[in-house]
């Protein structure tokens, strides 16, 4: 019994039909033209990109290295209290050690995942454009421990030691994100206050002779000398603090991973 | 804008911000007005290092000329300035020379000579050797025309002999 006797079975009625065409339905796939990316099925792949994928693209290339590299330069300079003059004081050698000990605890805590930003699967721009995003990073993270360690001394030993002791025990923690971001905010924010308000005040102006600065304030002036203090402008730490706050807030913009979802 | 253009306007931006960066932290200007200035040096520097690298480096002529007039005017403050100018990166022999030749005019005296002057003239003239070990000046006004020449004759001005006490000495003529 052929399809036809079976349908005559059913309606009772006899059918006068001398062809059926049967076409099986198939699925139409639009094809890619030439010049067009296609997926390993042959579909085009979507070329332009939507205004979030564009916004992150700005955020992650444009906006990030532009306040790590303004955290750079603002990192190391001082402004002279005598005549307002620019001092570009440049990083310690420690302060590399402590930036290189950060980007460790960045990749540890998954701040950023080091496949999410360098991969074989990448396209080889890409890698070495996220490549110069991680060297302005580590650039102004350099220049956060620049600013934040006293310059000379004594001071400049312990507040170095107090950071090494908490990044060395950081990088054994069992850590993730918001507990990296609390301990980071704590360090820096006490360095601050240690550096640009406690010592900030203990240091005595400078422009004075031998005999006002003994007379006016010889504690303030002995600690001056005893402690190798700098001599800066108050508009220093205000600058400072812009950088710390630029930076944090470029800390945030990082995301894990640049992966395309 | 596509991805990759993202990607390489991140490339040259992190270039060129960070070479100002690097550029502010290595020439260390004290005010913004003092930033062009130290631009206008640093790429003068940059420009003099490339010629030299490439070969094509050369004295500049009328600094040259400058400081060979401030030298047969016995001004050898100002000709030394002047050779300095001209000759920036010290890799020209004649120039080198008459520096060295300066030292020792100014250092000379009738009775005693100045031992720092004398020592600045042989540095530079272990730079004349350097660069060029053949070298023999030209200029019919100098009676010490090679750097053996006048190597020896500082090195008999340092030395104190017994020939120094000869009160004849004063009559003797500057080279």
């Amino acid at each position: 019994m052929n399809a036809m006797d079976d349908v005559e079975e059913k309606t009772g009625r006899d059918l006068d039909v001398d062809v059926i065409d049967v076409e099986e339905v198939t699925l139409v796939r639009p094809t890619a033209t030439r010049g067009e990316l296609v997926a390993s099925d042959g579909r085009p792949l979507p070329t332009k990109l939507s205004d979030h994928e564009r916004n992150s693209l700005y955020l992650r290339y444009l906006v990030l290295p532009f306040v790590f590299l303004t955290v750079t330069l603002l990192g190391g300079l001082r402004i002279d209290s005598l005549d307002g003059a620019f001092i570009f004081n440049r990083p310690a050698l420690v302060c590399l050690i402590f930036a290189a000990i950060l980007l460790v605890l960045f990749a540890r805590s998954g701040v950023m995942k080091l496949d999410g930003w360098f991969a074989e699967s990448f396209p080889p721009l890409k890698n070495v454009a996220n490549g110069f995003v991680i060297l302005t990073l580590f650039a102004a993270a350099t220049q956060i421990f620049n600013s934040l360690l006293p310059e000379l001394g004594l001071p400049f030993w312990i507040v170095a030691f107090c950071f090494f002791w908490t990044l060395w025990n950081n990088l054994f923690a069992d850590f993730d994100v918001r507990k990296l971001f609390r301990s980071l905010g704590g360090l820096f924010g006490l360095a601050f206050v240690a550096k640009y308000l406690v010592l900030a005040n203990l240091t005595a102006p400078a422009g004075r002779t031998w005999f006002e600065a003994l007379t006016e304030n010889p504690g303030q002036e002995a600690i001056t000398r005893l402690l190798d203090l700098p001599r800066y402008s108050g508009s220093t730490g205000y600058i400072q603090f812009f950088a710390v706050a630029l930076f944090l807030l470029g800390l945030y913009l990082v995301p894990p991973s640049t992966r395309d979802n | 804008m596509k991805e990759k253009y993202i990607q390489i306007l991140v490339i040259a931006m992190t270039l060129v911000y960070g070479v100002f960066v690097i550029f502010l932290y290595a020439a260390e200007p004290r005010s913004l007005e003092e930033i062009s200035s130290k631009v206008v040096e640093t790429v003068q520097n940059a420009a003099t290092k490339g010629q030299v690298i490439t070969g094509t480096y050369e004295i500049d002529q009328a600094k040259f000329n400058e400081g060979l007039m401030a030298f047969r005017q016995n001004n050898f403050i100002v000709a030394r300035d002047s050779f300095a100018k001209a000759d920036p990166e010290r890799r020209d022999a004649r120039t080198q020379f008459y520096i060295s030749y300066s030292f020792y005019r100014q250092g000379w005296g009738r009775v005693t000579n100045d031992d720092a002057l004398f020592k600045q003239a042989l540095e530079s003239l272990e730079r004349v050797n350097f660069i060029d070990k053949n070298f023999r000046s030209d200029d019919q006004d100098l009676q010490l025309r090679t750097p053996a020449e006048l190597k020896n004759e500082l090195e008999e001005g340092l030395r104190v002999t017994a020939d120094d006490f000869n009160p004849l000495k004063v009559f003797r003529e500057r080279k």
